[in-house]
């Protein structure tokens, strides 16, 4: 089988991590997968190809934005493949109704958007695949797309140089209210014992231009006093190639999420790709999700609680959170390679 | 014929005018013209239809990616008209391999996402014809069509003699309140901009007060800075020595009197609509004031589409000397705008641009 992916992708965000193993453990296990466009060095890893009518399936992979599904775009894949051979991977939650988690963070800002959004995937596609356990619509069918790759895992011996006690790799898009009310009192409570943290990523000291405009100023909320009064270093994102070893730069990594996607239990590349590099991932999830996820070991690692007693104590017993870090990955290993993403996916679009 | 246009409007931007002509002009010749979309009460003079398979032809007047209508409108038009009679009318060259001219570029990833194959290849999936607005398109499958043209109807005042002309413009109760006015967004503009004011500098207290509208004249915007865009800059200390006014647009159907209230207006073109040879409305439009139009263009474009009275209207390198010399002579100028005028209602009517487009049809 020959699946070609078609995205918005970015070099330092979204799901193109991902795209890059599809394209790895597909070779493996002998289907060709490609992403849409012409070869690009800023995508070493990735093949691509733009003879649609060799592949047997065109997924869409959409997160937040879909206007990138432009007319330019769109209407040679709409004459040359089959509907019944198109599949939307639905990143973002936005086949959902609305949702809107603690009047702050949400999918849609009005119902008439929504319904827009709705049309747009009825027409794009004939399956629509949601990367959450528990999909809300009934014709979204669960696909957790993302996965883990065991071959990726940076081990201690070729590790860079701890450069962090803390990391946390992301950009600022919905999160400042779970790091202002959760993350930094607790890093303030225990400043002094933790040494050198940093935040790497797009909008933690700017608002960028254009966002009153678009109505989503409150998805990068900061206070760049309060960042500098706890000496937490800003940073620009990285390119997905080296995301991993940037993490592994960091004793500690915190995983962060939108409140949309925690509301709705959608998984995204960064829940694996923590895991591969070497660190101790502390994820700031549900105790119970964690587990679904990681497996048993992963409630040690979910960051909900006393966070500023938990920043210390994996500071101070490297060895205990290893051994936790490890079972998680065992974990990982046994029920989210891409191996395995791939045969799912690929079950999914013969259905 | 029945056409639909299928294109973004916007009464401060791009074709508006043009679209708008093309509805009145095609009223008057017995075309049925109408917008493809739901109706606008924006825009309460336009026809709208979604009922794609009435009309004869869908023509895609395209500069941005948003001129395409989004799904499920995308899907509808693409199904109801079947591609042979879909055209699209390329107003910014972007079906050419990438061209760079200065800061101007007719493909640019980072400012719409798209690369530019996938003009190339986006373009020739929607349509079998494209259109450029030049007389000497670059590719061979390229049909040359100016698309835009002059409403002789639409003139602000006529006058039968330069004399005439001269007495109206310089104000039966004295001057008009502007000096010099020039109305179009600070895109890709302001090398040259900065170039001609720099060259008029020495004429500030003759020429009176000057007024641009448009935006971005007042500072450079954060998105531009963000993306590290140029072309549109901008030196606001250059623009307060010449206490040029800035105001942020005005509706497409109040440029000609906005420009009449001005001595003299200038057309400039983009740096890759001039290496292009591709025009705009303005191109047309500004002729249609009671002002002088000051003809910053490459003079074989000039003559290409003015003829030959117009190149006493292009300045060439001594600007302010020639601008001088309009305040002292104006009847010898304005004997080349009326005569421009009359060049412009011979040959690039609306109802030659229908002509046209029916013999493109035919090809």
């Amino acid at each position: 089988m020959r699946i070609l992916f078609v995205m918005d992708q970015r070099v330092d965000r979204g799901s193109i991590q991902s795209v890059s193993n599809y394209v790895r453990a597909g070779d493996e296990a002998g289907y060709e997968i490609a992403l849409y466009g012409r070869t690009d060095p800023r995508f070493p890893t990735i093949r691509f190809s733009r003879d649609v009518e060799a592949f047997d399936y065109v997924v869409f992979l959409v997160e937040s934005w879909r206007h990138w599904m432009s007319a330019l775009r769109m209407p040679r894949l709409l004459a040359e493949v089959p509907r019944c051979r198109r599949a939307v991977v639905d990143a973002d939650g936005m086949y959902n109704q609305v949702v809107s988690t603690e009047a702050y963070d949400r999918n849609y800002a009005y119902e008439q958007t929504r319904a827009e959004w709705f049309a747009h995937y009825r027409i794009v596609a004939d399956k629509i695949f949601q990367p959450t356990f528990i999909p809300r619509e009934p014709d979204a069918r669960k696909l957790l797309f993302y996965g883990y790759d065991p071959g990726q895992q940076v081990f201690p011996e070729a590790s860079p140089a701890k450069a962090y006690d803390i990391l946390c790799v992301g950009h600022n898009w919905w999160r400042w209210r779970q790091i202002s009310q959760e993350l930094l009192p607790a890093i303030e409570r225990v400043r002094p014992q933790i040494g050198d943290i940093g935040f790497i990523g797009s909008w933690w000291d700017t608002i960028p231009a254009g966002a009153a405009e678009l109505g989503v100023e409150a998805a990068f909320g900061t206070d760049l006093e309060w960042l500098r009064r706890l000496r937490i270093q800003v940073k620009p994102g990285v390119a997905y190639t080296e995301v991993v070893d940037v993490m592994s730069t960091g004793r500690i990594n915190i995983m962060t999420q939108r409140p949309l996607f925690r509301e709705l239990k959608i998984l995204t590349s960064k829940y694996f790709e923590i895991f591969s590099a070497d660190t101790t991932p502390l994820v700031m999830l549900d105790p119970d999700h964690a587990e679904m996820v990681y497996g048993p070991a992963g409630c040690e690692l979910a960051l909900c609680n006393e966070i500023d007693e938990k920043l210390v104590d994996v500071l101070s017993r490297p060895k205990k959170y290893r051994e936790i870090v490890d079972e998680v990955r065992k974990h990982l290993a046994r029920h989210h390679t891409y191996r395995n993403r791939v045969q799912e996916l690929v079950a999914a679009l013969q259905e | 014929m029945k056409l639909l246009f299928v294109s973004k409007l916007n009464r401060f931007a791009r074709a508006i005018n043009t679209i708008t002509k093309y509805v009145e002009a095609g009223k008057a010749l017995g075309h049925e013209i109408a917008v493809f979309g739901e109706p606008s009460s924006e825009f309460p003079s336009v026809p709208y239809s979604v009922d794609v398979k009435r009309f004869d032809f869908a023509i895609f007047v395209i500069y941005e990616t948003q001129d395409f209508p989004d799904l499920p409108y995308l899907a509808q038009l693409l199904d109801g008209m079947p591609k042979e009679r879909r055209v699209i009318i390329d107003c910014t060259g972007r079906y050419n391999e990438t061209i760079r001219v200065e800061h101007d570029f007719n493909h640019l990833e980072k400012v719409d996402n798209h690369q530019g194959w996938e003009w190339i290849e986006g373009f020739e999936a929607v349509a079998d014809k494209i259109l450029q607005p030049t007389l000497s398109p670059l590719r061979p499958n390229v049909h040359p069509f100016l698309f835009h043209a002059f409403d002789p109807e639409a003139v602000a005042r006529h006058f039968d003699t330069p004399n005439e002309a001269v007495k109206a413009w310089l104000g039966e109760n004295g001057s008009k309140p502007y000096g010099m006015t020039y109305v179009g967004n600070n895109w890709q503009r302001w090398t040259q901009m900065r170039r001609f004011l720099e060259a008029i500098e020495s004429l500030r207290a003759k020429l009176g007060r000057i007024c641009f509208v448009g935006w971005a004249w007042d500072c450079r915007p954060d998105w531009a800075r963000e993306l590290g865009i140029q072309g549109i800059d901008v030196d606001p200390d250059l623009l307060k020595r010449l206490g040029v006014e800035v105001s942020s647009g005005v509706a497409y159907n109040e440029f000609i009197r906005f420009v009449s209230q001005g001595r003299f207006c200038p057309i400039f073109h983009r740096p890759l609509f001039n290496h292009l040879s591709l025009i705009t409305n303005r191109t047309f439009e500004t002729f249609c004031g009671d002002t002088i139009p000051i003809l910053m263009l490459p003079e074989k474009l000039v003559e290409a589409i003015y003829g030959p009275a117009a190149q006493v209207l292009v300045p060439g390198q001594d600007v302010a000397g020639h601008m001088s010399d309009m305040m002292q002579r104006p009847a010898f100028y304005w004997d080349a705008v009326l005569k421009t005028r009359a060049h412009l209602a011979q040959h690039h009517t609306y109802k030659k641009r229908f002509q046209e487009l029916s013999a493109i049809f035919d090809k």
